[in-house]
């Protein structure tokens, strides 16, 4: 229903964003993954018809939208809506945020009235509607602007970083929520996260873009962390949960990087090699696909690992299993 | 000392039997000045707004400009309006001089500077999120524009009553321009003046207090407003 052919924007002269070619099909759920700079916002701002790209074609429903006049393009922006990374809400009551959209299309206030009740249901803030704005916890805050783009009955969700900026016990809520749109409304969501698992677990399709271009496959293992100098001279990778790769590279700092799962070596016991990263760990998870084993092991953060099915029977892995991973410092991709 | 007393005296006396000139007196303050700052809000409003969004050329420059005549001295926009409407000016034809609408000119010159720097102050100090969050949820371009008036309302508001505070207690402009006729261009200011020089400190103490307790007003709704802001 969506796409975008031969995409490109820059800023300061630095191209942000190259795409050839990106489709979106009607009431399914796309996740948008990637480091920060990687794009995915002004991708996010320009589908929503908010930012002009500086080449290429979008279309919706096969019809090209940018060289329209103004007054088709609000029409064709009227059918979808953006939730920000850092939503802003009207100083005023919850009604009357969640109005807006509805406000702005002069709709009648007998529907205005009817489908908020709906939209504050949906978002499992029933009865909220008289809440000042400023009275709402941070997740209140970011359900009641869900509320406010599901009230206009999108064709097509954007949400942008929908859990970046609030607490584990609403990040769960929210994930509800956004299955949950897709169950009972159909309407097409796409978002944006930092977490690759995030997007697995919600998405039908994952699109990973690094410097402003679509990666063909998701990096699993793909991991944020801090580069950082030891007092041995060496520099290795820590991750957010503190565990520390052997890495090759030239700087230090924040930085993602990425493990490829086949790339890892399993063993029950330690073995001499020259690879300079191995870790105790314990199998979490177990998931057969048709040649290939993939496995989530635990060594205090998660990392995936794909062996064969041939080398999986052969060592007769099973859940809780204690194994050795195995990896050189250059199997840990920089970015 | 006695005439101090007495004055204040006669004062109370004169407002609380609702003396007919003092309360006419009051009356065309008010029309005069509520008139001259509905007039420069209209105006002011939308280009203090416009000078914040748009980006043009000597666009510093036009905000300094707002911000020095802040402090125009009322007595030079008498002198200017008067050049202009005086029967040997431009406007000579109308016959404009020392009538209420001249006063008018004068107080609407007087506010709107007022009007055009707060509002710029306002709606810059507006969260840059507004705008697109309104757009997002389908807005036009003009209907972005009035969610961020509408979000800048507080401090609009307190921009019209300080423009208002000022206009209602100025002498300059009124004197030269409506020349402080009885019944016809007399507003509290010049009358107080006037009054005070003949020596009728009652009456002059009357309005005086009238003209406090409209300050306290407009301070009590500026102090709403403010404390509304976020």
């Amino acid at each position: 229903m969506l796409k975008v052919k031969n995409l490109k924007k820059k800023y300061n002269n630095k191209t942000v964003l190259d795409i050839d070619y990106l489709g979106f099909q009607e009431s399914k759920i796309y996740a948008i993954v990637g480091p920060n700079g990687s794009g995915k916002t002004t991708l996010l701002n320009i589908l929503n018809l908010l930012v002009k790209p500086d080449k290429g074609q979008i279309f919706f429903r096969d019809q090209e939208i940018i060289n329209n006049s103004n007054s088709k393009i609000l029409e064709i922006r009227r059918k979808m809506t953006l939730v920000d990374q850092d939503p802003f809400l009207f100083q005023s009551t919850v009604y009357s945020n969640v109005a807006y959209g509805l406000k702005v299309r002069s709709l009648s206030s007998i529907v205005q009235q009817n489908r908020i009740k709906n939209a504050l249901e949906m978002v499992g803030l029933p009865g909220f509607e008289n809440r000042k704005v400023d009275q709402l916890s941070g997740g209140e805050a970011q359900r009641v602007v869900i509320a406010r783009a599901l009230v206009i009955e999108p064709e097509i969700l954007f949400l942008d970083e929908p859990t970046a900026s609030i607490d584990q016990k609403n990040i769960a809520k929210v994930e509800k929520i956004i299955a949950k749109i897709r169950r009972e409304l159909r309407t097409t969501v796409i978002f944006t996260t930092h977490d690759l698992s995030q997007a697995y677990r919600l998405a039908d399709e994952v699109i990973s873009l690094l410097d402003g271009k679509m990666i063909k496959q998701v990096q699993e293992n793909l991991l944020w962390g801090e580069i950082v100098k030891e007092e041995d001279g060496l520099k290795r990778f820590k991750t957010i949960g503190n565990v520390k790769f052997a890495i090759v590279s030239e700087k230090i700092g924040p930085a993602y990087v990425s493990i490829d799962p086949t790339d890892i070596i399993l063993s029950y016991e330690p073995f001499q090699s020259s690879a300079r990263n191995s870790f105790l760990g314990k199998i979490v998870k177990i998931i057969e696909q048709n040649n290939l084993v993939k496995l989530e092991i635990d060594i205090g953060i998660p990392l995936v690992v794909i062996i064969t099915r041939e080398s999986f029977q052969d060592m007769n892995f099973n859940l809780g299993s204690k194994v050795y991973l195995t990896f050189k410092a250059s199997a840990v991709k920089l970015y | 000392m006695d005439f101090i007393i007495e004055g204040i005296q006669k004062a109370f006396q004169l407002i609380f039997s609702l003396d007919r000139e003092i309360f006419s007196i009051v009356l065309l303050s008010l029309r005069v000045s509520l008139t001259a700052i509905v007039l420069s809000s209209l105006l002011g409003i939308p280009l203090g707004f416009l000078i914040t969004i748009k980006k043009f050329f000597g666009k510093k420059l036009t905000i300094i400009l707002m911000n020095t005549l802040l402090a125009f001295p009322t007595v030079v926009v008498g002198l200017m309006v008067y050049s202009l409407i005086s029967r040997r000016g431009p406007l000579g034809v109308f016959g404009l001089l020392f009538t209420p609408t001249a006063m008018v000119i004068g107080q609407f010159i007087l506010a709107i500077p007022i009007i055009i720097a707060l509002t710029h102050s306002a709606i810059q100090g507006i969260d840059k999120r507004v705008e697109k969050t309104a757009l997002t949820l389908g807005a036009t371009k003009l209907q972005s524009a009035w969610a961020i008036l509408k979000e800048a309302r507080y401090a609009i508001l307190e921009a019209i009553t300080t423009a208002f505070g000022r206009v209602i207690a100025e002498v300059g402009a009124a004197m030269m321009l409506g020349g402080n006729i009885k019944g016809s261009t007399r507003i509290m200011t010049t009358a107080i003046a006037l009054e005070t020089s003949k020596g009728e400190f009652g009456f002059g103490i009357a309005l005086g207090i009238i003209l406090l307790f409209i300050a306290l007003v407009i301070n009590i709704f500026h102090h709403y407003f403010q404390s509304r802001r976020v």
